[in-house]
């Protein structure tokens, strides 16, 4: 049918272009603490963001994604294939077109955000008010208030931390090195756990909560005193250096882990309705979840990668430049407590975005007086973007969803 | 605004602080070559060189305006907002000292300063600049303090607090002894009210130099 045909060609230019709206948007808001404190350079960085995206989508990435997204709308309404087609279509095309909004209205929106209030707008087309699960959506709603403050709270805790045992200390680095197992230490159990809860790979090693907790405590021993004989061999001229060295090195492998993980999580963002129209196309029907063929997820890896090269550079420049008073202890405690915040609410069931747990992250070491100056203030109108961006991405969903039904 | 990350930072008034202090450094060094212009005879370039040391105090005026009006409310920082800014009252303070002293002078170019006090008041104004030379580098100090927040910095930038002070006791000294030695000398009283009160306006730039320093201990204080 040429029809169909003619809708999966439209979902692959959509898919690629949210796609390389996540590579030149939100990865400069995941390695930017990373760029700010300047322990990676630029080209570092959009060369590690895009390699490890890719890998990232391919390796880790979900090759089984849930037809919709965080299970928000109920999968009833799926069962009229042709229906479930527009309204995938609709939905990558809302969510496209409120992020090209937001792009050009210089706006701080989520693409996450935008795909789930896609979704929602769909569903309620679809399906009426009924197939909404309520809950989930008031999870999505309670992540906007709970992820930056718990991130916050680690972070103002890890700085004080920081400061307290190795800072203010006569010989800090002599301190820092002594120390430096531990937040090395700390910094893998969480990324061990991450991979083990939030990613595939975890699900197909299917390992127990406690059998993890065990993996991750044992791989951050090994990890801790590796990385610090490492650190040693690193620094071995450096005998009174700057703590921030160390630091620096240590925040190298966790921007590392964040462009990983987000080339695991998000890629489902933008090849997700493309996978549903994929697989109606070569199927005719669908199901509550779906496989992901890797080809897809490789087309959105490099979508992804695409961004980062084509956009990633000007924003990371202005960030490099603009933020100065960044430096890596403050950079490692705000990856911290992002990192520890993703993989708390995701295993918690909580839809949470990296960009707004490292905004929560940047208010607390801001709280621990970590930053000559960084504005409160603006997280308000963070925040109001982010509730809108729900309803309106919902909105433009269901008038999208109603030219198409027309159309074909 | 599309980076949420990017849009939380912003401009650090101690950029500005920094400058201020630049401006007060700068402004002292015209002022020291306007005043000692002045003492030796035929001095041309006074009135030029007052007027440049007005222009520097407006253009300081400008940054502090610019530093009082660009912290929003909300703004998190390392030091309070408004103990910043009666920091930065203290610094500016200085500027308007050396302007005072000028404009002091003005008023009785002639006969200008007696010969016989001269070497006095040479040494008045070199004790008075000292203190004031050192408040760039008591920023620069501070600021490095608040990025890593260690005991050495701090003992850094609370030895050059002590050494301001210290500068500070010394133009106090050389104050005393100009009135002194004016009080003693006989002269019509028109010249010894004029230089009496133009020791005293010299000793508040060191003075309101102190001052700054007082406030930065209370920036620093754990």
């Amino acid at each position: 049918m040429t029809a169909e045909y003619f809708v999966l060609i439209i979902g692959y230019v959509f898919g690629f272009y949210m796609a390389w709206n996540i590579g030149a948007n939100d990865v400069a808001n995941a390695m930017a603490s990373a760029v700010g404190a300047k322990a990676i350079t630029i080209r570092q960085a959009i060369f590690i963001a895009g390699i490890l995206n890719i890998v990232g989508a391919i390796f880790i990435g979900s090759h089984v994604t849930d037809t919709i997204r965080k299970g928000i709308v109920s999968t009833d309404i799926l069962t009229d294939p042709h229906m479930a087609m527009i309204g995938a279509l609709a939905a990558l095309l809302a969510s496209s077109l409120w992020v090209s909004f937001a792009t050009w209205k210089s706006l701080p929106v989520s693409t996450t955000h935008s795909i789930v209030g896609a979704m929602v707008g769909f569903g309620i087309m679809a399906g009426g008010f009924s197939v909404i699960n309520w809950g989930k959506l008031g999870g999505v709603a309670l992540s906007w208030v709970v992820s930056p403050i718990f991130s916050l709270i680690i972070a103002y805790v890890m700085f004080k931390i920081i400061v307290r045992l190795i800072l203010v200390r006569r010989s800090a680095f002599i301190h820092g090195m002594r120390l430096s197992p531990i937040f090395i230490g700390l910094a893998g159990f969480v990324v061990v756990l991450s991979f083990l809860f939030k990613t595939p790979l975890g699900n197909t090693l299917a390992l127990s909560d406690a059998t993890a907790l065990l993996t991750a405590v044992f791989l951050a021993v090994v990890l801790g005193f590796s990385g610090k004989w490492l650190l040693s061999r690193i620094l071995r001229d450096q005998v009174d250096g700057d703590v921030e060295e160390i630091f620096r090195r240590i925040q190298i492998g966790t921007s590392c882990y964040v462009a990983l993980a987000q080339g695991a999580n998000d890629v489902a963002n933008a090849i997700g309705p493309l996978a549903v129209i994929y697989f109606l196309v070569k199927t005719g029907g669908v199901a509550g979840t779906i496989p992901v063929p890797t080809f897809l997820l490789m087309f959105g890896g490099i979508g992804i990668a695409c961004g980062i090269a084509m956009a990633g550079h000007r924003v990371m420049d202005t960030l490099g430049n603009k933020i100065t008073t960044l430096t890596n202890t403050r950079g490692f405690s705000v990856d911290f407590a992002a990192a520890t915040t993703v993989l708390a609410a995701s295993k918690l069931g909580l839809p949470v975005s990296t960009t707004h747990a490292a905004v929560g992250g940047v208010l607390g070491v801001g709280l621990a007086h970590g930053f000559e100056a960084v504005n409160f203030t603006i997280v308000f109108q963070i925040m109001l973007y982010w509730v809108l961006t729900v309803p309106a991405a919902a909105l433009t969903s269901m008038v999208i969803f109603k030219i198409l039904e027309f159309i074909i | 605004m599309r980076i949420p990350f990017l849009s939380m930072f912003m401009t650090s008034p101690f950029d500005s602080l920094q400058e201020h202090a630049e401006k007060v450094k700068e402004c002292a060094w015209v002022f020291q070559h306007a005043i000692e212009c002045h003492m030796v005879h035929n001095c041309r370039s006074f009135d030029g060189l007052r007027e440049e040391v007005k222009r520097m105090e407006q253009e300081a005026d400008a940054i502090k305006r610019r530093i009082r009006g660009h912290i929003p409310v909300g703004s998190l920082m390392a030091v309070p907002k408004f103990q910043l800014f009666r920091y930065l009252r203290e610094q500016d303070s200085v500027l308007d000292a050396l302007e005072d002293a000028l404009d002091w002078i003005s008023y009785r170019e002639e006969p200008g300063i007696p010969e016989q006090f001269q070497k006095e008041f040479f040494l008045l104004i070199d004790s008075v600049i000292d203190p004031v030379e050192e408040l760039s580098r008591m920023v620069a100090e501070a600021r490095k303090y608040f990025k890593g927040y260690s005991d050495k910095q701090r003992k850094v930038v609370k030895e050059i607090i002590r050494n301001i002070r210290k500068q500070e006791h010394e133009a106090d000294r050389a104050e005393d002894i100009v009135k002194k030695k004016v009080f003693t000398t006989e002269m019509d009283p028109v010249t010894v009210f004029h230089m009496v009160r133009l020791a005293e306006t010299l000793g508040h730039i060191a003075d309101h130099a102190e001052n700054a320093g007082d406030m930065m201990r209370a920036m620093i204080a754990r």
